[in-house]
């Protein structure tokens, strides 16, 4: 058995909406029916928009959340069943810089959890030294984390996941909020983990980092996996078209609807590229693109479009989230 | 500890609370009360020692309070600075983790306890400060009830959030049915009967008989009896039922809601 087997996984939330007294029953589908599985020695991406259900399926293979079908194997042991064995046997972060105690220091903190997963104080000592050093923090050991910045607590909350040296370990965002050189630090690290043989589950909404650390990517949108394999072959199969990525101001969805008609244009999707400045970024995914290029740009200049930049890219992860859902990853 | 330690706020107001409601306890009986207040008393209670009297009530009624109010809300305090899922991914049951976030603070509030009633007899009753060290043990035992009452509030506060809304309702409650500044025989009989289920009612009583009526625990065996079994039931009911409720909770998602 694969240190992690993920079989037909689901999980539905019972909600109640609307104002009190007449609230109705609503049922929200956060995980589909998902399966995969990681090897010793492999990254597994999970890729996706926020709300896809990435975080649900960490939380239900970490057995924060119970599954509502299906089951998860960690090390052979069933998140329905052995708990305990499962939680032995994971090395999890989670999201966010709240999940240390502020009046505590960086050592004391990872002296508790060291505690938590019955570490032997003298092993416990030489690993937290260990993974202080590791993540940068040897030198501010012993302030308290409130004084920490963002990036700091990141990194000490990536250092608590490290401690018991599980052999499967998650993490949630590792890099949000981190500036470039420590996000540079944590995915070195997680690269390093990955040749001791650790199973990684990683998950981000950040596609640049799937693929460079992923060995392979799961996408997930609406709790499913809409596709699964190595970043490579994924953006492979979306080479067949050209990509045309067009900054521009005073995009409406009326004009990005408009250009799906063009018959050699098959997706079109459209993020923000800048919020202060309100311009949009256009991904034009169409057969012979430098023949329908010129349409495209008299189109949208005859719809007052303002265009600042066109440009023709490789394919990349997120051009795979459009091939297959049709939206932008940052929607 | 170093966590606790580094809130002394919390420690402080326990040393002052049961000398500042055995003062108001007081004030309202030489106030209100009359001329006759201190006889009437006497013949009520079966003793002229007012403050050795309202201390003890007001020293198990805090120690109470305390135990149930952290135990109770020891998870929702997690939940709200962020640590709780962390302290779930551990391999540490529920039952550690619950005594354990709860237990220096129960541990340091009951050493103030011993201080608090310790100094009070000092002064008031030296001859009676042997006595403390049977009725400290009594103290001990009803404890352990507390906790199960504590745990059945961390699941209520798992489900509806809010805990002190429960808490405080619930320790006022306490305070007015376990005999803290009165005699239980002077409730109504219904009320009576609700005293005769909580074992705060027999941790002041027993401790009142052995510091100021200079009985043994031998002579209380059937109190003691009573106060053992409730030290028995009420973990086991009150774990039983969070344990009901945190695993509603892993199926709705609740430990990361606020």
């Amino acid at each position: 058995m694969k240190p992690v087997e993920v079989q037909l996984l689901s999980k539905a939330f019972e909600t109640k909406e609307g104002p009190l007294l007449r609230k109705t029953p609503r049922t929200l589908v956060a995980v589909d029916k998902i399966s995969f599985s990681v090897s010793k020695g492999e990254i597994f991406g999970l890729l996706g928009p926020n709300g896809a259900g990435k975080t649900t399926t960490i939380k239900m293979l970490c057995t924060l959340i119970t599954p509502s079908s299906g089951d998860a194997f960690v090390n052979g042991f069933s998140v329905m069943s052995d708990q305990q064995k499962v939680r032995e046997n994971l090395g999890v972060m989670l999201t966010g810089e709240r999940t240390l105690y502020w009046k505590l220091t960086g050592r004391e903190n990872l002296e508790y959890f060291a505690a938590l997963y019955h570490m032997e104080p003298a092993y416990s000592r030489k690993r937290i030294e260990e993974l202080l050093g590791l993540v940068g923090l040897k030198e501010r050991e012993s302030t308290f984390v409130e004084n920490y910045s963002t990036g700091m607590r990141i990194r000490l909350s990536f250092a608590k996941a490290l401690l018991n040296e599980a052999p499967v370990l998650l993490f949630d965002e590792p890099t949000s909020s981190l500036d470039p050189q420590s996000s540079r630090l944590i995915r070195d690290i997680i690269r390093e983990l990955k040749e001791k043989g650790h199973a990684i589950i990683l998950t981000t909404h950040n596609m640049e980092e799937a693929d460079l650390l992923s060995d392979r990517v799961a996408i997930v949108d609406h709790g499913k996996i809409v596709t699964l394999g190595p970043p490579a072959e994924l953006k492979e199969k979306v080479k067949s078209n050209d990509i045309i990525e067009i900054e521009a101001k005073n995009l409406s969805d009326r004009v990005t609807e408009a250009l799906e008609s063009f018959s050699e244009v098959s997706k079109v999707a459209v993020s923000s590229a800048d919020s202060a400045e309100e311009k949009g970024l256009l991904r034009v995914h169409a057969e012979k693109g430098k023949e329908v290029l010129p349409r495209i740009l008299e189109f949208l200049v005859r719809k007052q479009t303002v265009i600042t930049k066109v440009s023709f890219i490789e394919p990349t992860l997120e051009d795979v989230f459009i091939a297959e859902t049709g939206r932008s990853l940052r929607d | 500890m170093k966590h606790y330690t580094r809130y002394p706020g919390n420690f402080l107001i326990y040393l002052f609370l049961p000398f500042l409601f055995t003062l108001l306890i007081f004030g309202m009986g030489r106030f209100v009360g009359g001329g006759d207040a201190a006889l009437n008393f006497a013949a009520r209670t079966g003793t002229t020692n007012i403050i050795v009297y309202e201390i003890l009530g007001s020293a198990v009624w805090m120690t109470s309070w305390v135990v149930v109010e952290d135990v109770g809300v020891a998870l929702r305090d997690e939940q709200m600075k962020g640590t709780l899922e962390q302290n779930f991914l551990a391999p540490v049951n529920r039952f550690t983790l619950l005594v354990g976030m709860s237990l220096t603070d129960i541990v340091i509030t009951t050493g103030i306890f011993f201080i608090v009633v310790g100094a009070t007899l000092a002064i008031t009753l030296p001859s009676s400060l042997l006595s403390l060290i049977p009725a400290f043990l009594i103290l001990l035992v009803g404890l352990i009830p507390l906790f199960g009452i504590g745990f059945l509030f961390a699941g209520f506060v798992i489900r509806f959030k809010e805990p002190y809304i429960f808490i405080q309702t619930v320790n006022l409650l306490f305070a007015t049915l376990t005999g803290t500044y009165y005699p239980v025989t002077f409730l109504p009989y219904w009320a009576q009967f609700v005293s005769g289920v909580l074992p705060q009612t027999y941790v002041i009583d027993e401790m009142r008989q052995i510091i100021l009526a200079n009985q043994t625990l031998v002579n209380l065996y059937g109190s003691v009896f009573v106060l053992l079994a409730l030290a028995l039931a009420y973990p086991i009911l009150g774990y039983g039922i969070f344990k009901r409720i945190e695993k509603r909770a892993g199926v709705t998602g609740e430990f990361s809601k606020y």
